[in-house]
């Protein structure tokens, strides 16, 4: 409307030439030109002075500003000088204006970031010494760089520094809230990232204080995320309190493999002892966030930990030995037993590498029967088709869903970062789900279509209410979860998820790009067991009993004694005495995931490697090396000296298990489907369910949580939370 | 022969002098010269001198091809070869640490060693390892500086690549806006 005088008032020849320049521009927004500290750079409108500094490379500082949560402007730190206005604007929130020129560096801009720091450090204590946050401190630094170099505080007698008192949320978060700028990180990531809107502000001016009002736990399972947030020291890691300094610490970049998310992070470690984890920034998988249970279970890995060789004795004690002494026994076992006699059961935290020396050595020795803990329907296409085993839409392919069904998975506690995902595409992009199984709380709004399997068969034939919005989806996803599929009738489940699947892919009549069928595995190992050949599930070993069984970290109690024969031979290799160990005649002892530089394969199937942080404890040794010196023994020499020969060798058996970092893509849907009519398996009666509904049931699943103080105090308290009347 | 008095003249005098005192047998056929008279030594014939320009703007230059050949310093370097076959090299970019807002240490690429044994040091209780490289971590501008300094030293390396991202556009008005779920509630 402004602009209509104008354009009249220009001659006809150069008004027809602009109004066809604006429907060009229609397409693809036109770029704005900007000038930071002298340089230009071509933006789209709407950008933050803050984001386009960042393009070439400015860093303007900040503490309210976060990347990933949304614009709060109330620090004010941002302040700069664009040319021609009156006042500083804060960076973060100001869109870019075209021609501007903006001075990140002027006397102006250092005198606003002085003023700025100045009235933050007047409230803020000065106990940097004892602070947990000192040496990766954002105000620290920032006022290194930017602050005055004297104080005119002189205000300590009289009234003193501001003090507040500090809030108990729970065993996991540190509060100290005197440090507290308010500058609002952890309560926009409550809100809008976990999902849980307790953190919030009372009070006004100097006397507003952040938290929960009432005495209350943060009951979130990604609460930890806080810590790393707070730009000063309010929030810190109660079980690091007082550790180390980030300076004496070495970090190592690492996999979580407490899911099968394969978060990526850094293991902090001194002396041989891992102190934290945090997150490390992958913007297909975690973007910078990591689960309670990656983040705190760590302390798992010192305790319960099987540090040397051991073998039963004639009282039928487990007794330490010696490696060869345990290698002889372990290798006379497998001798004795003929090859079908054998049969092997991996558990969650086993690396490919170890995997494919298992399966070399048992192959070897004539024995078939290598199995996962885990179940997936061998019906049908069974594993023989990797997109039937996969998470094929990939975690950041979720982002550009419109309609997402979850079928029998609490995603919040399965693969909690997969559910932050899905919460923000319901924030940002009006994601719609809905979910088959209990209704429990995702943290966003879904809807429960209900728990019983008539809802999938109704689905499967496009008989129910909600198949219409199924079919009117642009870009639709389908997810199982991999605990639907462990029911007896999970082939029965998995075929009719196809079905649904298939379904929505026609009607949206989208191209082979999208994927619609994914499977959410709740095990690290899985899709690198799978990916290998390895069967899922024991139902081969319950329906052959084995006389010698070699667990491989196999710690979830899928077999016990009872299922097997009285003069049957266990083996246990792995990292703790949980389950597994305990009913073994003699442990070989692992490396736990800090421990080694493995492969792990994550739910889309991208292959990621661990790095060795620390030395397993004792005598300890890297998984794929004991099975190495074990085959030795047996007589059964496996053809890799190297981790670079047993790389090869697993390119050999699957070549997308080293291509580290890249999504080996999936397809075949179609020929699934087809194959998938063969299955016979009918559908029950027992209504849907997940294992893990409540908080209470996140944090102790596997055998490193289950060793882990943190993750039991974890439970207590929230066990305690849900008694108090907040 | 002609080419050894050449290289013996300037020094005349002196081997001269050293002859006198040291033992003759020591010097070989070069003494043998020695006897002779040194201004008749001076007369002979010596084959023409070749500056440096010569040497590098001969004929026999322009008619030659360079062949591209893999640089190996291995054998030069002094690294012990159990350093050079056995180490693998991991090449990445940093990316910005989750505790803070700074990305100083995003920009250049690193390269580092498989990481060996440590234990504790019954000393002290630090701990000790026994991998001279296990602290060399050093920086690149780029990834390819990276991988040609693998190449040269003939580590085996790995290189992680970068995941990239677009901005997402960002407005403080997502705040307020009465039809989205971006619309805050508290502060």
């Amino acid at each position: 409307m402004l602009r209509l005088p104008f354009l009249r008032s220009i001659p006809q020849v150069t008004r027809v030439a602009s109004l066809g320049a604006r429907t060009n521009s229609t397409g693809a927004p036109e770029k704005v030109e900007v000038f930071i500290d002298g340089q230009p750079v071509l933006v789209d409108p709407g950008t933050t002075v803050l984001q386009a500094a960042a393009m070439v490379g400015v860093e303007i500082p900040r503490f309210c500003y976060h990347e990933r949560l949304s614009v709060a402007g109330n620090c004010r730190m941002c302040l700069v000088e664009v040319e021609k206005s009156a006042k500083p604007v804060a960076a973060c929130a100001m869109p870019v204006m075209k021609g501007w020129r903006i001075k990140t560096n002027s006397e102006l801009t250092r005198k606003a970031r002085e003023g700025v720091m100045e009235f933050l450090l007047v409230n803020h204590p000065l106990d940097c010494p004892i602070c947990d946050q000192g040496g990766e401190c954002d105000l620290q630094d920032q006022s290194m760089a930017f602050g005055s170099d004297r104080s005119r505080f002189t205000d300590i007698t009289f009234s003193g520094k501001r003090a507040v008192e500090d809030k108990n949320v729970g065993p996991l978060i540190k509060t100290i809230m005197t440090r507290c700028i308010h500058c609002t990180r952890c309560i926009r990531f409550a809100s809008e990232v976990a999902g849980v809107d307790d953190l919030g502000t009372t009070g006004r001016g100097g006397d507003m204080q952040v938290g929960t009002y009432v005495e209350k736990m943060f009951l979130s399972e990604l609460s930890g995320n806080v810590i790393d947030l707070c730009p000063v020291g309010a929030l810190t890691s109660k079980p690091y309190a007082f550790m180390a300094r980030p300076w004496e610490t070495r970090k190592t970049d690492s996999i979580d493999v407490m899911d099968a998310v394969g978060s990526n992070i850094f293991v902090t470690h001194r002396t041989g002892e891992v102190l934290r984890v945090l997150p490390r920034t992958h913007e297909e998988i975690n973007e910078e966030w990591l689960s309670d249970k990656s983040r705190f279970a760590c302390d798992g890995l010192k305790r319960q930990r099987l540090v040397s060789p051991m073998v039963r004795d004639s009282s039928g004690k487990l007794v330490m030995v010696e490696w060869e002494d345990a290698l002889v026994a372990v290798a006379r076992a497998l001798q004795s037993a003929k090859g079908e006699e054998l049969a092997a059961i991996v558990g969650g935290f086993a690396d490919a590498e170890a995997l494919v020396a298992l399966k070399d050595m048992l192959n070897q020795l004539g024995s078939e029967s290598l199995c996962t803990e885990e179940v997936f329907p061998m019906d049908g296409a069974g594993t023989d088709l990797r997109s039937n085993y996969l998470l094929n839409s990939t975690i950041a392919g979720v982002e550009e869903a419109d309609v997402v069904l979850l079928i029998g998975t609490n995603t919040r506690f399965e693969a909690p970062l997969f559910n932050a995902r899905l919460r923000k595409a319901w924030i940002n992009n009006d994601l719609r789900v809905a979910t088959v199984g209990p209704n429990v709380d995702l943290t966003y709004e879904t809807e429960n279509l209900g728990d019983s399997m008539q809802v999938l068969q109704d689905l499967a034939e496009g008989r129910h209410a909600f198949s219409k919005v199924l079919n009117g989806a642009k870009r639709p996803i389908i997810v199982v979860g991999s605990g639907a599929l462990q029911r007896e009738d999970g082939a029965a489940v998995f075929q009719l998820t196809q079905r649904i699947a298939q379904n929505a892919r026609v009607a949206a009549n989208v191209g082979h790009d999208w994927r619609v069928l994914n499977v959410l595995h709740r095990v690290a190992s899985q899709v690198a067991a799978l990916d290998l050949g390895y069967k899922a599930g024991i139902e081969a070993i319950r329906a052959n009993p084995p006389k010698v069984l070699f667990l491989l970290g196999a710690d979830e109690g899928v077999i016990s004694r009872e299922d097997l024969p009285k003069d049957c031979f266990v083996i246990y290799q792995g990292h703790h005495g949980d389950r597994g160990a305990s009913m073994a005649d003699a442990v070989l002892p692992g490396a736990a995931y800090t421990e080694k530089q493995a492969t792990y394969v994550n739910m889309e199937g991208r292959a990621q490697q661990t790095y060795t942080a620390i030395t397993p404890p004792g005598l300890a040794r890297e998984d794929w090396k004991i099975l190495r010196a074990l085959g030795e023994v047996v007589g059964v020499k496996l053809p890799y000296d190297t981790l670079t020969q047993l790389r090869a060798r697993l390119t050999e058996v699957s070549p997308n298990l080293t291509r580290y970092g890249d999504v080996e893509a999936a397809n075949y849907f179609a020929q699934a489907i087809e194959l998938a009519k063969l299955v016979k398996a009918k559908p029950s009666n027992t209504p849907l369910d997940v294992r893990q509904k409540t908080l209470e049931d996140f944090y102790i699943t596997d055998s490193i949580s289950r060793a882990s103080p943190t993750m039991a105090k974890c439970v207590q308290a929230v066990k305690k939370q849900r008694q108090s009347k907040y | 022969m002609a080419t050894v008095i050449a290289n013996v003249r300037p020094s005349l005098k002196l081997f001269q002098s050293v002859l006198t005192c040291s033992s003759r047998r020591a010097f070989g056929s070069t003494s043998v010269l020695m006897n002779e008279d040194p201004l008749k030594l001076a007369q002979l014939k010596e084959a023409p001198m070749k500056t440096l320009e010569d040497l590098f703007t001969s004929e026999k230059q322009d008619s030659l091809i360079t062949v591209e050949k893999k640089v190996d310093i291995g054998c030069v370097t002094g690294v012990p070869q159990e350093h050079i076959t056995t180490r693998h090299v991991r090449i990445w970019k940093p990316v910005k640490h989750a505790m803070q807002s700074g990305t100083n240490n995003t920009h250049k690429w690193k390269m580092e060693f498989e990481s060996r044994e440590r234990w504790e040091n019954p000393l002290m209780g630090w701990a000790s390892s026994g991998d001279p490289l296990s602290n060399m971590q050093l920086s690149f501008g780029n990834k390819e500086e990276a991988i040609a300094f693998c190449e040269k030293n003939g580590w085996e390396y790995s290189v992680t690549e970068v995941v990239d991202k677009q901005p997402r556009p960002k407005s403080y008005g997502l705040n307020f806006s009465w039809n989205k779920k971006t619309r805050t509630s508290t502060k």
